[in-house]
C-alpha cells in the first residue's frame, strides 16, 4: 500500500506541475481579468483549431496510455514492492549499524534545525498559495486517483493456494472489471474525498478565494509534512528488515519510525518559529551569518564527528594538538593584529608576501619530503598567509582589528578541532563500507557544493583577472578539467591519488571521490560564474574605483554579488546535476543509493533479481530532490529580482 | 592654446587661491586616435569650472583622467598636491578625495540607497557603520529624498537616482567633485532637481568640474567656462565673457549651434 501511494506521487507529478504553471499565468493577469470557466478554457486552449485539436487528442491519448502502462506495471501482482520496503534501511544507510541509528537522527536533527532557522530568518518574500490554487491541487490529485482506478487493469485470478490461473492460451485469467472496481474501496474513497474537498473549496469559499495569499509556502509545506508524519501513527506502512533479512511480523515501520520522525518534524517547526522570532529583532543579521557559517561546518561535524564517533587519544591532544592550536591562535593573532594597523603601508605587504612565500615553500617541501611537519601545521600556516595577504583591507580602529583577530582565533579553533576529530579512528563498527546508501549521496553532494562554490568563484575571478599568472593558471585548469570525462577524473582520484600525495598523507577513497567531484564541478561552476562576471556593467567598476574601493573590496561587495545573482539559474542547474551525478559513485565501488538498489537488493536470496522496483524508487527520490532544488531556485530568483529594475 | 591662457581669465579673488588641480600638457591616445592634445589648465580651490564642447571633443576623457579612470600617456596631473602616477597608493588617495558623478548614475543595484551611500565610508574611511548610516541619511536629507533611504536604486526615478549618486560621492567628504554629463540621461522634467542640488553644492564652496550641455547652469553657476574641441582647449573665460564676447571662431560656431 505504501509504495502504491508513493508511486502515484510520481505519476501525477506532471499534472501538478502543469497546474502550477497555469496558476502562475493566472496570477499575472489578476485581479482584473477573471479566469475562464473550465469548458471555455478547454476550448480556448486545447481545441482552438483543427491542428490544436489533433495535437491535444494525440498527445492526450499517448499520455493516458503511458500513465496506464506505468500504473499496470506498478500495481501488477508480479511486483515485489517488499524489496524496497524491507530494504529501506539498506537503501538509506547501507551497513551502518542500527544500534547507532541515534547518530543518524542527530545528524538529521542538526540539518533540520539549521534548515528551519534559515527558512525563518530568510528575507524572502514568498508569495504563498491562494485558496484557489490549493483547491486546484486537491481536484487534480482526486482526478488523478480516480483516473488511475479506472485505468488500472484487473488483477489476474488466483487459485486458493495463490497460483495464477491460466486459460487455454496460457494467458492469466483476469478478474472482471466490475470486481476490480468494487475491490478498490479505499482508493475510491481517497479519490472522491480529494475531489469533494477541492470542489467545496472552489465553490464554497467565495470571498476567501479572491485572496492571492491564503497560506505561506513554508507553513503549507510544514502542514503537508505534518499530515505525512501523522500517518506513521495510525497507518502500518509495512514491515522492515535489516540488511535484507526476511520481513518479521513484529517489526513495523510504524513502530520504529513514528517517534523519531515526529521529533524531526517538531525540531523543524520549532526552529522555523524561533527563526521567525529572531528575524524581527536587531540581531537577525548576526544570527543569519552564524547560521550560514554553521551550514558550512555541518558536513564535517556530522559526517566525521557524529556519524563516526571518533576515539580521541587524549594524551596526544594534551601533548601536541592543544599546544599547536594555542600557538597558532596567539602567534597568528599577533601577526594579524600587526598587519591590520592602519598606515603600515609597504612593510605590511612585504611581511604578508613573505609569509605567503614561506607557506608555499612549506607545501612544496612536503611533496619532496624535505622536512617533516604535521599537515595541520601546514594547513594553518597557509591559511594564515592567505588571510595576511588580505589583511590590509581590514585595517581600522583597535576594536575592528580585535574583532578580526577573534575571527581568526575562531576559525583556527574550529579547524584544529575538526582535523583532530577527522584523524581519530572511528568507534562505529560498520561491517563493510563505513556509510553507504542515500547517506553517502547526500554527503558527497553537500561536500561538492561547499567546496566547489568558493573554488569556482576563485577560478572565475582568476580567469578574468588582469594578472597574467592567475589568468593562465585558471584557464589551464578549467580547460583541462572540462576536456576530460568526469569518470576518468573519478577513477583517477579514487585509485591513484594516494600515489601523488606526500609521505605520511593519505586520503580514504570516499574523501578522494568527494575531492574529485568538487574539483570537477568547480571548473564548470567557474564558467557559469564567469558568464555572470561579464554581465556586470563597466560603470559598476568605474563607480567602485571612483569611490576609492580596493580591488578586493570592489570584487567582494560590488562585482561578485551582482555576478552571482545573474548566475543563479546555471548554478542551480550545476548543483542539480552534481546531486544526480553522485550515482556515478557506484562505478568506483562505493555502495551508494543507486548501487544498493541495482546490485545489493537483487543479490539478496529473498529478492533475487528484483531490480526495477528499487530503481523506480531511487528515481523518485532523486526526482523529489532535484525538483525541490529547482523550485527553490525559482523562488530565490524571484526574491533577488526585487531590488532590480 | 597655451597653459597660461586657459587660466588667465579668472577673477582676482579666485586668482588669489591655491590651485587644487594642475593639468600640464596631458596627452591621451586611444590606439591611433588622440583624444587629448596637450590639455593644460589649473583649477583653483572652490572654483566651479564648466567644460563645454561638442560630443567627441574629449571633455569626458579629460575629467576621467583626473581620478585616473582613464590613464593619460604624457603630461602631468597633480591633484591636491599629489601627482597621478602608476603608484596605486597615490591613486587610492586621490580617488578618496575626488568624488565623481556619472552620466548613467552607476548606483549599485543590489544595495539599498543607504548601503550605496555608506559602503565606501565604512570600508575606505573605516567609519563605524552606525555613524556612516547616520551620515548617509543626513546627505539624503540634503539632496531632498530622505524618504527613499531603504529603497533600491531600481525603484527610484532617474532624477532621484542621480541625487543618490551625488550623495554617495559626498559621503566620502571629497574636496573636489567631478560631474560627467550628470543630466544627459535624465528625462527633461527631472533635470532641474539635479541641477538644484549641484547649484547648492557650488554655493557651499565645493570645487567642481562639470561636463554638461546645460547652458543655463553654466551661465548661472560657473566661475569659469572651458570650451574644448578635438581634444584641445579652445577658449576659457568667465561665463559673461564666454557667452557674450567669444574670441575664437570655433566657439562662435558652437554657440550659434546651441543657443
Amino acid at each position: 500500500m505504501s509504495s502504491e501511494l508513493e508511486h502515484l506521487d510520481g505519476g501525477t507529478a506532471e499534472l501538478i506541475a502543469n497546474a502550477d504553471d497555469r496558476e502562475a499565468e493566472e496570477a499575472a493577469s489578476r485581479p482584473d481579468e477573471p479566469s475562464l470557466p473550465p469548458l471555455e478554457w478547454l476550448r480556448a486552449n486545447l481545441f482552438s483549431s483543427v491542428l490544436n485539436t489533433i495535437l491535444t487528442i494525440v498527445f492526450g491519448l499517448a499520455g493516458v496510455l503511458a500513465f496506464q502502462r506505468l500504473l499496470n506495471w506498478a500495481f501488477s501482482h508480479e511486483r515485489e514492492w517488499d524489496a524496497v520496503r524491507v530494504n529501506m534501511r539498506a537503501l538509506f544507510t547501507f551497513t551502518y549499524p542500527s544500534s547507532q541509528y541515534g547518530r543518524i537522527w542527530i545528524t538529521l536533527g542538526i540539518a533540520l534545525t539549521l534548515a528551519g532557522l534559515s527558512l525563518g530568518l530568510s528575507r524572502m518574500v514568498g508569495q504563498g498559495f491562494s485558496l484557489k490554487r490549493i483547491s486546484t491541487w486537491f481536484m487534480a490529485w482526486g482526478g488523478a486517483v480516480i483516473a488511475g482506478i479506472l485505468l488500472v487493469q484487473p488483477h489476474a485470478k488466483r487459485s486458493a493456494n495463490g497460483e495464477v490461473l491460466l486459460d487455454a492460451d496460457f494467458e492469466p485469467v483476469r478478474e472482471s472489471f466490475g470486481t476490480a472496481m468494487a475491490d478498490r474501496g479505499w482508493w475510491w474513497l481517497i479519490g472522491v474525498l480529494l475531489l469533494v474537498v477541492g470542489v467545496t473549496m472552489w465553490v464554497g469559499l467565495g470571498d476567501l478565494k479572491r485572496r492571492t495569499t491564503f497560506i505561506g509556502a513554508i507553513p503549507f509545506t510544514l502542514g503537508v509534512l505534518a499530515v505525512l508524519v501523522s500517518t506513521l501513527w495510525w497507518f502500518h506502512w509495512g514491515n522492515y528488515g535489516e540488511q535484507g533479512d526476511i520481513i518479521e511480523p513484529g517489526r513495523t515501520v510504524k513502530d520504529s519510525a513514528k517517534l523519531p520522525w515526529t521529533a524531526m518534524w517538531v525540531v523543524l517547526t520549532a526552529a522555523y518559529i524561533v527563526g521567525r522570532q529572531i528575524a524581527v529583532t536587531d540581531r537577525a543579521g548576526s544570527v543569519r551569518v552564524l547560521v550560514n557559517f554553521s551550514w558550512l561546518l555541518t558536513p564535517f561535524v556530522t559526517f566525521w564527528v557524529i556519524l563516526r564517533d571518533p576515539a580521541i587519544d587524549y594524551a596526544h591532544v594534551w601533548s601536541t594538538d592543544l599546544p599547536m592550536a594555542v600557538a597558532f591562535i596567539i602567534g597568528g593573532g599577533a601577526v594579524l593584529f600587526l598587519l591590520t594597523k592602519p598606515g603600515l603601508g609597504e612593510v605590511g605587504r612585504i611581511i604578508s608576501i613573505g609569509l605567503f612565500g614561506v607557506a608555499i615553500f612549506n607545501w612544496v617541501a612536503a611533496f619532496f619530503g624535505i622536512y617533516p611537519m604535521l599537515q595541520k601545521a601546514r594547513i594553518s600556516f597557509l591559511l594564515l598567509a592567505l588571510i595576511a595577504l588580505a589583511a590590509h583591507n581590514f585595517a581600522g580602529e583597535r576594536k575592528q582589528r580585535l574583532r578580526f583577530v577573534l575571527a581568526w582565533a575562531g576559525v583556527m579553533a574550529i579547524l584544529h578541532y575538526l582535523v583532530t576529530m577527522i584523524n581519530a579512528p572511528s568507534t562505529v563498527d560498520a561491517p563493510d563500507e563505513f556509510v553507504g546508501g542515500f547517506l553517502v549521496t547526500v554527503y558527497i553532494a553537500a561536500f561538492t557544493m561547499i567546496f566547489s562554490f568558493p573554488l569556482g568563484i576563485l577560478l572565475a575571478l582568476g580567469r578574468t583577472s588582469t594578472l597574467p599568472i592567475f589568468r593562465v593558471l585558471s584557464t589551464i585548469y578549467i580547460e583541462t578539467v572540462r576536456g576530460v570525462p568526469f569518470i576518468t577524473i573519478l577513477f583517477f582520484f579514487s585509485t591513484f591519488l594516494n600515489i601523488f600525495l606526500p609521505d605520511g598523507m593519505e586520503i580514504e577513497q570516499l574523501a578522494a571521490a568527494g575531492l574529485g567531484f568538487a574539483l570537477f564541478s568547480a571548473a564548470y561552476l567557474a564558467e557559469n560564474i564567469r558568464g555572470g562576471l561579464q554581465a556586470v556593467r563597466r560603470g559598476q567598476y568605474e563607480a567602485s574605483d571612483a569611490l576609492g574601493l580596493t580591488t578586493v573590496q570592489r570584487t567582494g561587495f560590488i562585482v561578485l554579488p551582482q555576478a552571482l545573482r545573474v548566475s543563479i539559474p546555471p548554478l542551480v542547474g550545476a548543483t542539480i546535476s552534481t546531486f544526480k551525478e553522485t550515482s556515478l559513485l557506484a562505478i568506483i565501488g562505493i555502495i551508494d543509493f543507486l548501487r544498493v538498489a541495482n546490485s545489493v537488493v537483487p543479490g539478496q536470496t529473498v529478492f533475487l533479481g528484483v531490480r526495477m522496483e528499487g530503481l523506480l524508487f531511487v528515481c523518485m527520490i532523486y526526482w523529489v530532490g532535484a525538483y525541490s532544488m529547482s523550485k527553490f531556485s525559482q523562488r530565490l530568483e524571484r526574491h533577488l529580482g526585487v531590488g532590480e529594475h | 592654446m597655451s597653459f597660461s591662457d586657459a587660466t588667465a581669465a579668472v577673477s582676482d579673488e579666485l586668482a588669489a587661491r591655491d590651485d587644487i588641480i594642475v593639468c600640464d600638457g596631458i596627452d591621451k591616445w586611444y590606439g591611433d586616435f588622440q583624444a587629448l592634445k596637450g590639455v593644460s589648465a589649473n583649477i583653483k580651490e572652490q572654483e566651479v569650472v564648466v567644460v563645454l564642447g561638442p560630443s567627441g571633443s574629449g571633455k569626458s576623457t579629460w575629467i576621467r583622467c583626473i581620478n585616473r579612470l582613464e590613464q593619460h600617456q604624457s603630461g602631468r596631473i597633480i591633484v591636491d598636491g599629489v601627482e597621478l602616477t602608476n603608484d596605486t597608493r597615490n591613486i587610492e588617495k586621490i580617488r578618496s578625495e575626488v568624488g565623481m558623478v556619472f552620466q548613467q548614475f552607476n548606483l549599485f543595484p543590489h544595495l539599498s540607497v543607504v548601503d550605496n551611500i555608506s559602503l565606501a565610508p565604512i570600508w575606505v574611511r573605516k567609519r563605524p557603520r552606525a555613524e556612516a548610516e547616520r551620515q548617509a541619511r543626513e546627505l539624503l536629507e540634503r539632496v531632498g529624498i530622505p524618504e527613499q533611504a531603504e529603497k533600491f536604486p531600481g525603484q527610484l526615478s532617474g532624477g532621484q537616482q542621480q541625487r543618490v549618486a551625488i550623495a554617495r560621492a559626498l559621503a566620502m567628504e571629497p574636496r573636489i567633485m567631478l560631474f560627467d554629463e550628470p543630466t544627459s540621461a535624465l528625462d527633461p522634467e527631472m533635470i532641474k532637481e539635479v541641477l538644484d542640488v549641484m547649484k547648492e553644492l557650488a554655493l557651499g564652496g565645493m570645487t567642481m568640474m562639470v561636463v554638461t550641455h546645460e547652458m543655463g547652469f553654466a551661465r548661472e553657476v560657473a566661475d569659469r567656462i572651458i570650451f574644448m574641441e578635438s581634444g584641445e582647449i579652445v577658449e576659457a573665460g568667465t561665463p559673461e565673457h564666454f557667452f557674450t564676447n567669444p574670441q575664437e571662431d570655433r566657439t562662435k560656431l558652437f554657440l550659434s549651434q546651441i543657443l
